[in-house]
Parts: C-alpha cells; sequence; structure tokens
C-alpha cells in the first residue's frame, strides 16, 4: 500500500508540474480532460466495479452535473465551490432516483435501464431549450476564482488534477473500507450479505448515489474547462467509452481508474490522422480487453506489488471465542404447526419444535422432505403462511430476514454463500459490521479502516478449525475450510440461534469428526443450535432431538436413540417392501458386460465426490446402487452420461470407451439416463415429451413405439394432450420412464425415481420396473428406497462417501439389518 | 437457468495477458512509425514548384459522424486550390500551403480543442471552419484569445460572423442564415403567392437558427408563419407535423433540413397528398436527394445553392471541374457531393492566399488587417471586389445566390 | 390524425418487434444475447443493397443470400463472441456485444462509406390512400411480414420437432442434452436466426428508411427495449410490447413534437420495469436458497 501511495504522489507530482509549465492551452486541456475523465471513472468505478452494477448510462450524470453546475455559475452567479457541490448533490438525486427502477433488474435488464436514462437525459437537454440552451447549449461559463487570483485555465485544470488524485485515493480507501466491502459482499451474494445483517437495497442505492454524485462533480470540471456544454458531450457512445475506460484500466481498481481515463483521452490525440478509425479501435480495444485482459491494465503492475504478509489465526484456539461467550440468552425457539406452501404443493406442512438454548436439535429426511425449506421460515427467507415461530417475547412470523437476523439469528447454506472476492478475514468483517456502516461519507475519508486484523476475528477463526491465511481470498479457500469460514461468520454476529443447513456434506470422516465437535462446543456456550445434516452417524453422536421429516410433515420427534428405531422413520428412508406381489426373480445366468466402471473419480468443482469407483453391469441384469443421502449416487449417473466431466478413470459402454462419447450422442448410443427429478419438459405435452425421447431416432418406428408407450401406461393415454408440467408425480415418473424407453435404450439408468412419490404409487413404480426387467431391459438404478430396490435387483453395489463398501447379490442382501445401520448411523463393516 | 456445457479449463490467463500486451504494443508501435514516416493521409502536401518552407492553414470540420460528406467536400475544395496555388509558387514568396485537417465529430469540446492544438501545437496561421454553427460559434472565443483568423466556409449562423469580438477574427465566404431566411421569405411571397407560410425544421442548431431568421423577416415581407414544426433525422414519418400545418392553412412550405431528413420530409408530403410548393435551404443539396426522395418528388423543391457546376461554366469554373473529376475520380457534376462546401472552399482558400500575401505575415493580427485590402479575385461563385469590410465579414450576399431545383439528377437554375 | 398516426406505428413497431424477436429466442435458449441486433438490421440492408442496387443481383437471389449472410456471421459472432464469456459464467458478453456492434458500424462506414443512400422500391414509390391517408404499399407489407415471421416462427416451435427440441432446450437444458438434443448446436442456430431476422428487417425498412451505416444503431437500442419490456421469455409478448412501444412513440411524436419520441418512449420503458422488472410479460422465478 505505501508503494502505491509513493507512486501515486509521484504522478500526482508530475501532473501538477506539467499543469504548471504547460506551454499553451492545448496540453492544459489535455491534463484538464484526463483529470477530468479520471473522476468520472472513479465514480464510475464504485457502481460498476464495486457493487457490480453496469451503468451505460453515465454520460446522464455527467451531463446533469455539468448543466447544474453551469446553470448555477451563469444565470444565478453562484460561486464556483458552491455550485460543484450542488451539481453533485443534483446528480446523486439523480442515481438514486434511477436506483428505485435499477435495484430490481439485473443484467441486460439493468443495462436497459441505464442506457434509456443517458438517452432521455441527452432529449431532454436537447428540448428543454429554455434552460439548457437546447442544441447550442450554455457557454462562457467562467473559471473558477482562487483566492482573488484571474480566473485562468491553468487555475481550473489544477484543480481538477487536486480533485482527481483525492478521488482515486479516496476510492482506495473507500475500498478498504467496510463500506467498500459491503458493496462487493452485496454484489458477491446479496442473499448472504441480508443474512450477515446488511441491507442490500440501501447498499446499492448508496452506490448509485455516490458514483452519481463522483460524477456530477466531474461533469461541472468538465463544463468548466472547456468553457461550455452543449449536448454533443453526452450521448450514448460516451457513456460506452467511459465504461470502456473503466474496463481498460481495470474495473474496481483505483489505478486502473487513472490508465483508463489516460487511454481514452490520450489515444486520440495520436490518432489524428485516423480519425476514421477512431471509434473503430476503441470497439476492439474494449472487445480484446474483455477476452483477453478482463482484470484490466492495473492487474498487471498487482504482479509487482507485494502481497499481503499471511496472518493465520491464532496458535492456540480458545476455548470459546468472544462471539459466543457473550450469548447467554435464555428462552427457547419454540416453532408451533407452521406451514408454507408453493403452488399446490406443501412444502412444509404443520411441523413444530421447541428447541431449548444450549441443545442441538437435528432435522433430518428424505430429499424434497422440506427441511431447508423449515430453516428459511425460521431465518425469515420466507415467511409462514400458517403457524408461529417464537423466540422470547418476538414472534418471528412477519419479520425480514434482517430483523431477524437482529434478533441473533445466523445461518449457513447448503451451497457455502460466501462473498468470494472478498477474503476470509473480509467476509467476516462485513459481518461484524453488519448494518452498522455509518456515513458513506466516512469511508471516502478513510475514518474507520481496521489496520491490522481484530483480534476477535482471530479468535473466531481459529475456533472454528481454521488454520490458513486469512488473507486468502474466498474464492481460492479449499472446501472444508468453506464450510469452516461460514460458520466463523455466522457466529461473528453474535446469535443466539444458529441454523446448520448440510455443514458436513462433501466432508471428509476425520473433517466431520471435527466438525461434530465444535458444534457441540458452539452448542454447549447456551446456543441454541438447528442443524439439517444427511449423515446420520455425525446427527446421532451429537443431537440432543431429531426431527424426522417427509414430504413436507414431521414424522417423528424425539432423542436419536427413538428416532433410530422408529418403524416410520425407516419406512420414510428405505421404503417398505412390497404388500402385494413378490417381485423379486430367481437367479440369472451372467451374460457379457455392458457397462463396466473402473476407478471412476469425479467430483464437482473443487468437491471430490467419488473415489476409485469400480462396478460392472451385465446385460439383462437389473443393479441397483444404494446408499445413504450424499453418498454420490446421483454423481454417479451425472457422469456416466457425460453431464459431468470425470476427473480420472475409464468407463467402457458395449465396448466402447464412454469418454469419447459427447453428452448429447449418448441416448442414440444406448445408454438413456431417466434423470433425477423426472425433468419431464413442462411446457410440452405428453406426446410431445415422448417424441422427444426418441429424438435421435431415424427410424420409422417411433409412431408405433409411442403407441405402445401410451398402451403401457394408460394413465398417459388418458392425459396425452395435456402439458406435462400438470401432470400428477406419479404420472410425470411414468412420463419420464416412457421418454426413456422411447429411445430403445441398451442400458437404462434410473436415478432416484421414487423420490417424492406417495408410498402407492412407488410400488406400482416399481411393479413397472419389475416387469420391464423381466422383458429383458438392462437396468442400472440408484435409489435411496433400498428396501424395494433390494427387492427387484439381481445385483446391488453399497455406495458410502463416494466409494463402493459392499457388493454381491441382491438377495443375501435383504432384510440385512446392516443395511438400515449405515442408512440411520453406523458404517458398514468390511 | 445457464447452460453451460462443461469444458475443461486450462489456466491461459497469463498467456491471453502477454498477447494482449504484445497486440497494444505492436499497434502503438505502428501507429507511431506512421507518424514518423508521415505516411498519414489527411495532410496534403502541395506540389513540387514551391520550395520554401510549408505555410500550415487549420481544417476542422465534421470528418466522422452524420455530417462527414461536409467535412469531406470543403476539404476537396481546398485542396484543388491549394493544388493550384502550391503549382503557381505558394504563397509569400514561395511557401506552399499545408493543410492540415481535424475531426471536430460536429461536436463543440471537440472543436475547441482541435483549434487549440491546431494553433499552439501545429501553429497554423488560419483555421477553416466546417458544417456545424455551434462548433462554429464555440471555437470563437478561442480563435479570439489567440489572435487567429476563422474563415468559415458552410456554417451560416448569423452569429458567427456578426459577433461582439472587437476585433472580429471571424470571416465568412458562405450564406448567412439570417440572409437566405430573407431571401427565402421573399420568394415564397413573390414567386409562389403565399402570404402564410409554415415552417418545417430539422431539430438541430441550423433549424434553430433559421427560425430565428425567418421570424424576424416574415413581418417585414407581410408574411404570416402559420406553423413552426419540428423533426428528427432518422424519423420516417413526418405527416402528423405536415398536417398540422395543412390544417392551420399553410400555403407555401419552408424546409430546413438535409438531403436525407428532406427526402423522408418530402416522402411524407406524399402521403397526404398535399401539393403545396416546398421552398428550401441548401441542405437538400448535400446528398443524393433524387435518389433517397424519388425522382419525381425531388423536383417539386426550389432551393438555394452559392454555385451550381450543372450547365454553362465560367472559365475557372471548367478549371475546377475538371480538376475535381480528375483528383477525386468523379464521373460528372452529378457526383459532385455537398457543392457548396467545395465552392465556397475554393473560392476561400484563395481569398485567404491573397490575404496571405497581402499580409507578407503568418502573424494573426496583421493577417486580419490584410482581409480588408484583397485586390480583385476572379472566383468561382463570383468576381470578389473588397469581399471584407470592418462592417461586413460575409463575402457573399442575397445577390449571389441562385434558386435551382433538381432535374433527374442535376441541379439546374430555375426559371425566374 | 389518429388512424395514420397508430398505422405508421404499427408498422415502425412490427419492425422493432421483428428484431426484438432475435434477442428474445437467443434469450430463451442461452441467457444471452447479441446486442449488436441493430447494426444487423443495417447489414442486412447494405448487404442487399450491394447485391442487387450497386451489383445488379435480381432481389430473387440476393434477399435469400443476404439472409443466408447475415445467419452466417451470427454463428460467428456465439462462437467467439459470447460463447467464450457465457461458457464462464460471465456477464462480458453484454458489453462484448455492444463493443461488436460499434465495430460493424464503423467498418461499415469505411467501407460503404459515410452518405445514405436510396433503395429503390416499387413498393415505396407511391402511396395508396388508406382512411384518407396515404400509406406507401410497403408500410403494410412491413407488418404483414412481421405477422407472418411471428406465426412462422410460432409453427416452428409449436409443430416441427426441432422447434419442440428447442423449447425443451429452453426450458431444462440439461436434460435436453440427455435427450440427445444438441443444446450447444441449438445456441449457435438461435443466433444465427437472430440476426437473419435483424437483416430481413433491414431489407425490409430500407426503401423507406434510405441505406447508411448508422441506420441501424437507434433502432436496435429501441428494439432491445422492446425485447425487455415485452419480457424476454415470450416471443408473442415481444411482438405485442414492439407494436405498442411504435404506437406510443408515435403519439408521443404526433401529439408533442419529434424529439418526445425518445424521451416519451424511454420513460415507459423504465417505467415499465419498476412495476414489472421481468418485464410486461415475463415469468416471474421463486427464488430458491
Amino acid at each position: 500500500m505505501k508503494g502505491r501511495l509513493i507512486g501515486g504522489l509521484i504522478v500526482f507530482a508530475l501532473a501538477i508540474a506539467a499543469t504548471l509549465i504547460a506551454p499553451n492551452t492545448y496540453y492544459l486541456f489535455v491534463l484538464g480532460m484526463v483529470a477530468v475523465t479520471t473522476i468520472v471513472s472513479v465514480g464510475l468505478n464504485i457502481l460498476a466495479g464495486l457493487s457490480g452494477q453496469i451503468s451505460i448510462g453515465h454520460a446522464g450524470f455527467f451531463a446533469i452535473g455539468a448543466y447544474t453546475g453551469s446553470l448555477l455559475m451563469l444565470r444565478a452567479e453562484w460561486h464556483f465551490g458552491l455550485a460543484a457541490v450542488m451539481a453533485a448533490i443534483a446528480a446523486a438525486g439523480m442515481g438514486v432516483a434511477l436506483s428505485g427502477p435499477a435495484l430490481q433488474v439485473s443484467g441486460p435488464y439493468l443495462a436497459m435501464v441505464t442506457i434509456a436514462f443517458g438517452i432521455i437525459v441527452e432529449r431532454v437537454l436537447i428540448e428543454w431549450v429554455g434552460l439548457t440552451g437546447g442544441f447550442g447549449g450554455l457557454s462562457g461559463i467562467p473559471n473558477p476564482t482562487f483566492l482573488g487570483l484571474q480566473p485562468a485555465l491553468r487555475e481550473s485544470v489544477l484543480l481538477a488534477i487536486v480533485l482527481a488524485f483525492l478521488s482515486v485515493v479516496s476510492f482506495a480507501l473507500l475500498k478498504r473500507h467496510a463500506w467498500g466491502k459491503a458493496f462487493r459482499a452485496v454484489r458477491d451474494d446479496a442473499i448472504a450479505a441480508a443474512a450477515v445483517g446488511l441491507n442490500p437495497f440501501y447498499v446499492k442505492v448508496m452506490a448509485f448515489a455516490l458514483s452519481a454524485a463522483l460524477t456530477g462533480l466531474a461533469g461541472v470540471f468538465f463544463a468548466v474547462v472547456i468553457g461550455f456544454v452543449s449536448p454533443d458531450s453526452f450521448t450514448f457512445n460516451r457513456s460506452v467509452l467511459f465504461l470502456l475506460a473503466v474496463i481498460l484500466g481495470g474495473l474496481g481498481t483505483a489505478e486502473g481508474a487513472f490508465i483508463g481515463a489516460c487511454i481514452l483521452v490520450i489515444l486520440p490525440e495520436f490518432l489524428h490522422d485516423f480519425t476514421d478509425y477512431q471509434l473503430l479501435v476503441f470497439g476492439l480495444l474494449l472487445l480484446l480487453a474483455l477476452r483477453l485482459a478482463p482484470d484490466g491494465i492495473a492487474s498487471l503492475f498487482s504482479r509487482w506489488s507485494a502481497p499481503a504478509p499471511a496472518v493465520r489465526p491464532l496458535a492456540v484456539p480458545p476455548d470459546l471465542p468472544s462471539f459466543v461467550a457473550e450469548n447467554k440468552q435464555r428462552s427457547p425457539l419454540v416453532i408451533n404447526n407452521v406451514g408454507i406452501q408453493f403452488g399446490g404443493i406443501k412444502a412444509v406442512d404443520g411441523v413444530s419444535l421447541t428447541v431449548q438454548p444450549g441443545t442441538i436439535a437435528a432435522v433430518i429426511g428424505p430429499n424434497g422432505a422440506g427441511k431447508t425449506t423449515l430453516l428459511n421460515l425460521i431465518s425469515g427467507f420466507y415467511r409462514p403462511r400458517s403457524g408461529s415461530i417464537q423466540l422470547d417475547k418476538y414472534s418471528l412470523n412477519r419479520l425480514s430476514s434482517r430483523q431477524i437476523t437482529d434478533l441473533g439469528i445466523s445461518r449457513t447454506f447448503q451451497a457455502t454463500r460466501l462473498f468470494n472476492t472478498l477474503s476470509v478475514l473480509d467476509n467476516l468483517r462485513v459481518a461484524l459490521v453488519g448494518k452498522r456502516l455509518g456515513l458513506v461519507l466516512k469511508a471516502l475519508l478513510g475514518i474507520g479502516i481496521a489496520a491490522e486484523p481484530e483480534p476477535a476475528l482471530l479468535e473466531v477463526l481459529s475456533f472454528v478449525g481454521y488454520r490458513g491465511d486469512v488473507h486468502t481470498v474466498a474464492a481460492n479457500l479449499p472446501f472444508v475450510d468453506r464450510r469452516l469460514v461460514e460458520i466463523a461468520r455466522a457466529l461473528v454476529t453474535r446469535p443466539q440461534i444458529l441454523l446448520l443447513d448440510e455443514p458436513a456434506a462433501g466432508l471428509s470422516k476425520e473433517d466431520k469428526r471435527l466438525l461434530a465437535k465444535l458444534i457441540r462446543r458452539i452448542a454447549s456456550s447456551g446456543l441454541k443450535v438447528i442443524l439439517i445434516e444427511h449423515d446420520m452417524e455425525l446427527v446421532m453422536e451429537i443431537s440432543d432431538q431429531v426431527l424426522v421429516m417427509d414430504s413436507g410433515k414431521a414424522i417423528a420427534l424425539g432423542s436419536p436413540t427413538q428416532v433410530k428405531q422408529d418403524p416410520k422413520v425407516l419406512a420414510a428412508y428405505l421404503g417398505v417392501s412390497s404388500a402385494e406381489a413378490e417381485l423379486s426373480r430367481e437367479t440369472i445366468a451372467a451374460q457379457a458386460s455392458v457397462l463396466s466402471v473402473e476407478k471412476l473419480t469425479t467430483g464437482y468443482d473443487t468437491l471430490q465426490v467419488l473415489s476409485d469407483l469400480s462396478l460392472t453391469v451385465n446385460q439383462g441384469e437389473l443393479v441397483t446402487v444404494i446408499g445413504a443421502n450424499g453418498a454420490g449416487k446421483s454423481t454417479l449417473l451425472k457422469s456416466l452420461v457425460n453431464s459431468l466431466p470425470i476427473w480420472s478413470g475409464e468407463v467402457t459402454f458395449l465396448g466402447q470407451p464412454l469418454l469419447t462419447i459427447p453428452a448429447h450422442k449418448m441416448a442414440a448410443s444406448g445408454l438413456v439416463l431417466v434423470p433425477e427429478g423426472r425433468q419431464v419438459i413442462k411446457e410440452l405435452d405428453v406426446i410431445d415429451n415422448l417424441r422427444l425421447g426418441g429424438f435421435h431416432r431415424q427410424d420409422a418406428h417411433i409412431d408405433k413405439d409411442l403407441e405402445q408407450m401410451l398402451d403401457r401406461f394408460p394413465r398417459l393415454r388418458e392425459r396425452r394432450r395435456q402439458k406435462a408440467g400438470l401432470l400428477s408425480g406419479g404420472e410425470q415418473q411414468m412420463l419420464a420412464i416412457a421418454r426413456g424407453l422411447m429411445a430403445k435404450p441398451r442400458l437404462l439408468l434410473l436415478d432416484e425415481p421414487s423420490l417424492g412419490l406417495a408410498p402407492q404409487l412407488v410400488s406400482s413404480l416399481y411393479a413397472t420396473l419389475a416387469s420391464l426387467r423381466d422383458e429383458g431391459m438392462t437396468i442400472l438404478l440408484v435409489d435411496q428406497m433400498a428396501a424395494l430396490a433390494l427387492e427387484i435387483a439381481d445385483r446391488a453395489y453399497l455406495l458410502e462417501t463416494g466409494q463402493i463398501v459392499r457388493s454381491g447379490d441382491a438377495r443375501d442382501w435383504r432384510n440385512d439389518p446392516e443395511i438400515s445401520q449405515v442408512y440411520l448411523g453406523g458404517s458398514v463393516s468390511q | 437457468m445457464v447452460f453451460k456445457p462443461h469444458h475443461r479449463t486450462v489456466g491461459q490467463k497469463g498467456f491471453h495477458r502477454r498477447t494482449f500486451l504484445r497486440g497494444i504494443a505492436g499497434f502503438g508501435s505502428a501507429v507511431a512509425i506512421a507518424k514518423l514516416t508521415g505516411c498519414t493521409p489527411s495532410t496534403s502536401e502541395g506540389g513540387s514548384e514551391s520550395g520554401g518552407e510549408p505555410l500550415k492553414l487549420g481544417l476542422i470540420a465534421a470528418i466522422t459522424g452524420p455530417s462527414a460528406l461536409s467535412g469531406e467536400s470543403i476539404k476537396r475544395g481546398l485542396e484543388v486550390a491549394i493544388d493550384e496555388i502550391n503549382a503557381n509558387g505558394g504563397v509569400m514568396g514561395g511557401r506552399p500551403i499545408e493543410l492540415v485537417i481535424r475531426d471536430d465529430e460536429s461536436t463543440p469540446a471537440r472543436g475547441v480543442a482541435a483549434a487549440r492544438e491546431l494553433i499552439e501545437r501545429e501553429q497554423v496561421a488560419a483555421i477553416f471552419g466546417g458544417l456545424d454553427s455551434p462548433v462554429s460559434l464555440a471555437m470563437l472565443p478561442v480563435l479570439h484569445e489567440l489572435e487567429t483568423p476563422y474563415m468559415g466556409v458552410w456554417a451560416a449562423a448569423t452569429g458567427i460572423t456578426r459577433n461582439d469580438f472587437d476585433p472580429n477574427y471571424a470571416f465568412r465566404v458562405s450564406a448567412n442564415d439570417n440572409i437566405v431566411d430573407s431571401f427565402l421569405i421573399r420568394y415564397a411571397k413573390e414567386e409562389t403567392g403565399a402570404s402564410k407560410v409554415g415552417l418545417v425544421l430539422i431539430n438541430n442548431p441550423w433549424g434553430e437558427s433559421n427560425q430565428v431568421g425567418f421570424e424576424e423577416w416574415a413581418p417585414e415581407y407581410d408574411v404570416e408563419i402559420v406553423g413552426v414544426e419540428r423533426f428528427n433525422d432518422g424519423d420516417t414519418d413526418i405527416s402528423a407535423q405536415l398536417g398540422r400545418l395543412q390544417s392551420s392553412g399553410a400555403e407555401t412550405l419552408l424546409l430546413v433540413a438535409n438531403a436525407a431528413p428532406g427526402a423522408q420530409m418530402m416522402r411524407s408530403l406524399e402521403r397526404l397528398a398535399w401539393d403545396v410548393p416546398v421552398v428550401s435551404h441548401w441542405g437538400i443539396s448535400g446528398g443524393r436527394f433524387p435518389e433517397l426522395a424519388g425522382e419525381e418528388t425531388a423536383r417539386k423543391v426550389t432551393f438555394v445553392q452559392t454555385y451550381s457546376f450543372f450547365g454553362e461554366q465560367s472559365p475557372v469554373g471548367e478549371r475546377v471541374l475538371a480538376a475535381l473529376q480528375e483528383k477525386y475520380d468523379l464521373a460528372g457534376p452529378a457526383d459532385i457531393l455537398a457543392p457548396v462546401g467545395t465552392a465556397n472552399a475554393y473560392d476561400a482558400m484563395h481569398l485567404m492566399a491573397l490575404a496571405l500575401d497581402t499580409a507578407e505575415s503568418v502573424e494573426g493580427v496583421v493577417l486580419r488587417e490584410a482581409f480588408y485590402n484583397l485586390p480583385a479575385y476572379e472566383g468561382l461563385i463570383k468576381t470578389y471586389e473588397q469581399p471584407f469590410t470592418p462592417d461586413n465579414h460575409d463575402a457573399l450576399n442575397e445577390d449571389d445566390y441562385i434558386l435551382v431545383q433538381w432535374d433527374g439528377d442535376q441541379i439546374v437554375p430555375v426559371a425566374s | 390524425m389518429w388512424p395514420q398516426l397508430i398505422l405508421s406505428g404499427m408498422a415502425i413497431g412490427s419492425m422493432y418487434g421483428l428484431v426484438a424477436l432475435g434477442f428474445q429466442i437467443t434469450y430463451a435458449v442461452s441467457n444471452t444475447m447479441n446486442l449488436s441486433q441493430g447494426a444487423f438490421v443495417m447489414v442486412g440492408a447494405v448487404i442487399c443493397y450491394c447485391l442487387n442496387i450497386a451489383w445488379g443481383v435480381p432481389a430473387i437471389a440476393a434477399v435469400p443470400i443476404t439472409l443466408a449472410l447475415c445467419a452466417a456471421l451470427g454463428l460467428v459472432i456465439e462462437r467467439w463472441i459470447v460463447r467464450p464469456f457465457a461458457r464462464k459464467g460471465s456477464q462480458s458478453w453484454l458489453l462484448s456485444t455492444i463493443a461488436l456492434g460499434i465495430i460493424a458500424e464503423n467498418v461499415a462506414m469505411l467501407t460503404f462509406g459515410k452518405e445514405v443512400r436510396g433503395y429503390p422500391s416499387p413498393l415505396a414509390e407511391t402511396t395508396v390512400s388508406i382512411l384518407n391517408f396515404g400509406v406507401f404499399p410497403l408500410e403494410i407489407v412491413i407488418p404483414v411480414v412481421g405477422l407472418a415471421t411471428a406465426v412462422g416462427l410460432w409453427l416452428l416451435f409449436n409443430r416441427t420437432l426441432w422447434g419442440k427440441a428447442f423449447r425443451a432446450a429452453s426450458e431444462n437444458p440439461m436434460t435436453a442434452q440427455i435427450l440427445g438434443i444438441p443444446v450447444t448446436r441449438l445456441i449457435a442456430l438461435s443466433f444465427g436466426l437472430s440476426t437473419a431476422l435483424a437483416g430481413l428487417a433491414g431489407m425490409l425498412i430500407a426503401p423507406i428508411a434510405n441505406v447508411s451505416a448508422t441506420m441501424g444503431t437507434l433502432l436496435g437500442v429501441k428494439a432491445f427495449a422492446t425485447a425487455i419490456i415485452g419480457g424476454l421469455s415470450n416471443p408473442w409478448g415481444v411482438m405485442v410490447a414492439g407494436v405498442l412501444y411504435g404506437v406510443v412513440e408515435s403519439i408521443a411524436a404526433g401529439m408533442l413534437g419529434g424529439s418526445y419520441r425518445e424521451i416519451i418512449g424511454f420513460l415507459v420503458v423504465i417505467a415499465v420495469l419498476a412495476v414489472r422488472p421481468n418485464g410486461l410479460f415475463g415469468r416471474t422465478n421463486i427464488k430458491k436458497v
């Protein structure tokens, strides 16, 4: 930082010197324009660089500042300083007004709003001749008087340079201040920002106001340096060029604003003889910059600046960090009969739970049971339709998520939501400041910037077990550290209730053990902890009470031991064997291998899900892969159809290596997946869905096969002209299977077909699968409902945290108590 | 839902950055080399007859943007004149004239910047102006501050030459909107017999300036302006505005617009099937008006010019026409776009050369005075005798205007 | 005056809608779009002008060639300018297509020239009288073509298998791929289709609006506005929004004067987005955490 400041001061001194010795007004003019454009770039950088709202209409704010200042100086004869301040305020006001519609939109919609704004301002300037002088504009704008000196261009330019330097410095200060981090936090993840106490709307509006104010201020200087203003200077092209300058220089960097301004102003001076090509050059530069150097030129210099020295949290973690120790609330959280529905589906239906301080309540249940929705209801992300949530004397029903955070409820998210562009420490700092951001002007002055990492934050980081550098950018963290940092951040807001959504997912055994200890320790300090988890071992080990949900309802509530033995829970997880016809069949003779998987390893981004997995499926078999949630079953199927790239391993299908087949040619090669969640095309009707199933087929039998499908599934025939989105869950599942069959598969993959189906539908589903099997179809079935799957399967594999731990004849596994252990805690002995 | 077909990414950022830097460096050095070796297309050098140090004159006009044609036409007029002057030994005892051109992008801000640069860095002795009146008006303070003469060759706003500066450094060989407006209203009254006129003006400073002129002269000729309608370049349907003028009882329409918008206006007139005389400023000559409006429709407009390259030419005219055709590979007068700019610029450059020879100095103060003492000059548009006086900085007046109309793709004088 | 205002508003509005359809088609299937559509209106007009008028190729050949060239350029844009960003999840395709539009316009200025040229057409020479008002036959043809295109697209998406595959890819790209639908190729084709639509619009308006390098810029911005307020999820919504926008502009210009066209038009855009952030006919998504 010191180096940057010195560099900046040198440049500043050079600029001042250049201004003082400039031989003629032309050079003064160029210097003045560089200064003015730098100020605009800083302004735009705040909005686009920090706050992530790309504006293609900033010429509008520039114009408002220029005209307001000019009118005040010309018509009302205000002093320059006052006029400039007023101009900045006017522009800021416009920025706030524009942020109204702009806040609710993003991406192309936001671009449209800003473009429209810019064009409207330009046209109004042209039309409102009485005020703005129309096309002719306002001329004869006086230079500011300076300490009684004669106004001249040189003084104005000097002033502009000083202001430009100050604005660049201010930007750097802002970036290091909590406000700068708040801007980026809201940009990175508005939902997480709200969860730690920020008000995303307020922050975004501030960004607009600040950006507009600076740009408006630049506008006044522009008017003074040139001597007049006219609508020509404030066109759509100008807005695009401003953005180009910022991107070329380096979005979100202080130096970048200056570099971009230099290029924007000085490059045309070199291209005098190529004026025809000027805009072309700029267009090309923009394109190249976006493609090849998206971080801009300033990022090249960042390689030279030494990175901040690594700071690690305390070597010996405290027993309880101050954040956690401070909290001694005594009242329980009472959830009474809450419910919410989306569309016609009751995501949560009549759930009740009371959590005492110092205890851990776990919420478990199959996929889609409504666990995360319940958490969302508690944290205020959704409002309950029925029932109540009570904490002490507060009813949480009507409160927003920020108000709930205020009351002391903190959460983590299923997909870890960190502020990816901020460092670990800054992630926590944002939570530390929360809603007490203070005046943004203080940020510009650099008041309140923490020089050293706060000890309390270091404490909490070491408490959760984070051992790395606190200045690491969150995006670069290894997976387990992301989890830990998220928990640490949740603790910083001094919660009395901590909601954890699947914190152990994807962790190794050792990490899970440490996590369990951590959660236990947090609870023992007096917090109430509510935990969603799939790892039964973890749940049973640390929970004081367990709530089991299925299809939105609570089906069991009690201590871990009670719940483990509750037959309803077992049924919800494993399913029940079919009461009616026997679905199993005799052992069949071994056939040729259809699918052979060897040492498959893969995952998502940095998270490894499958390790060295091997299995085979032979012709005519029904093979099932069972395992608890999060074991990796769906990942396996996705990687087989090449929807997910494989990290290592070999897969052979019908003798061909599978990796050479692109994803959309899989169906044609005979490998057909019926995906998790049915995934019918809701917009299209049943017949179209079926037709698309046979999309790759060239043969003439498609219509015949379609008729056959409708025969096989009479309910589909009844509903054949209905949009697939209107079918019931069971019908959609039938449709998904029929669609898969239309592709004439050599191997049919089924991903959790029983998910979300009512029990009687599940049995008829399995009856269908059994008859398919009997007809000779080769099937690889993945399902949570182990009981039924084992009943119809010939062979089975047991998947646990990404590895096959057991394989063999399915008949041997039925009624094996060890299987239920895997699902409900306890590992399998080899 | 964003569809991201999976793709194994390889870290290539560093590579891309280097490529980018190399590209920038390459481009930058290309530009630098081009400048140094002087292969720059837009500065024209004189012939080899003259051997002294080049005398630089500047042109600030619209080279890019919607009015780019005007800049080109002015440049051509100047260059043909420069070729002649340099072939005859240049000015001030053997110095060839060198034209330095800057693009004002029709923007006053850029014009002012260019003026500063040309005067202070390139050291031009005088500056020729372009089409846009606001640009010229904006440049006036700078030109007067730096005591450099301005020679307008197109921009017709009254305030350019009739300004508050004393001494006045702005001269013009072009029409003066105020005078043109008087001319047109008189024509409307006397030749088309109208006592009520409607104004159809392009929505830009030129239109604005003419509105002022029309409103000043209408009462002088006992003509009532029943409506003032504005329209934009790019509008394809102006029938609403024209309809209003029709219902207000306009008997003749006065049009101020360039070729493309003027053509749209005439087409809109077709929609109303309103057979009304249309009298126009010279804007519609700056483009292929008959092609854009249709030949039959184009015929219906009577408009003003300072010069026409069609028909009988004087010896000067023949010479200039031949030079233009040869130098710019033109087939005939129909290919001379925006002839106004070319003709005005040609005469203006010759007058400038005469002023330089009279002044025998490039000092602005002296040069300015010289404009009042020019010898007679047989020019393209007319013979100039004492074109500039302290009270009048416009070389052309009402007597120099001619009324013309389109015939096919030719411009012919109106029989009056 | 009203019927004439509405008629001419519908004519230009259906052009906005036609170009806006291009935005909608690509956005539906890939969440990206080509913001240089306006430039492609110009490219279509310019190429057709060069073929038909400058080089004398008969219209019956010039039109399909122009469409094919525009489509080909669209494929190139998708592959080299949009896909590299979309793949990374970056929003920079927005700015790079804008940059492309600037480049295209300037290249046209350097090659086609800065002049405005007329495109003679028998449909734009004399007017016919409808409701006491003169209309060029082309101004009737334009909305008819717009409507026919909308109907044609509707038939494509609702009656052909490939059209349904396209809709499947829009709704659920992952599943579509599993079914064997080549989603990446469809995205590329959608870009080709959208630029072809823009080129078609350019050829249609050339006789009335005249051909110039800058003819498409403002039209492109307005078509973009149309697509946005129509809500990017529904082709009919976009078409209706286009016609509405054209009519609003026309009335504003007729009642208040020429320049209010843009002021009122864009104010309406901001107002619509303030009230319905997903456009008039767009779908709101339920947030999931």
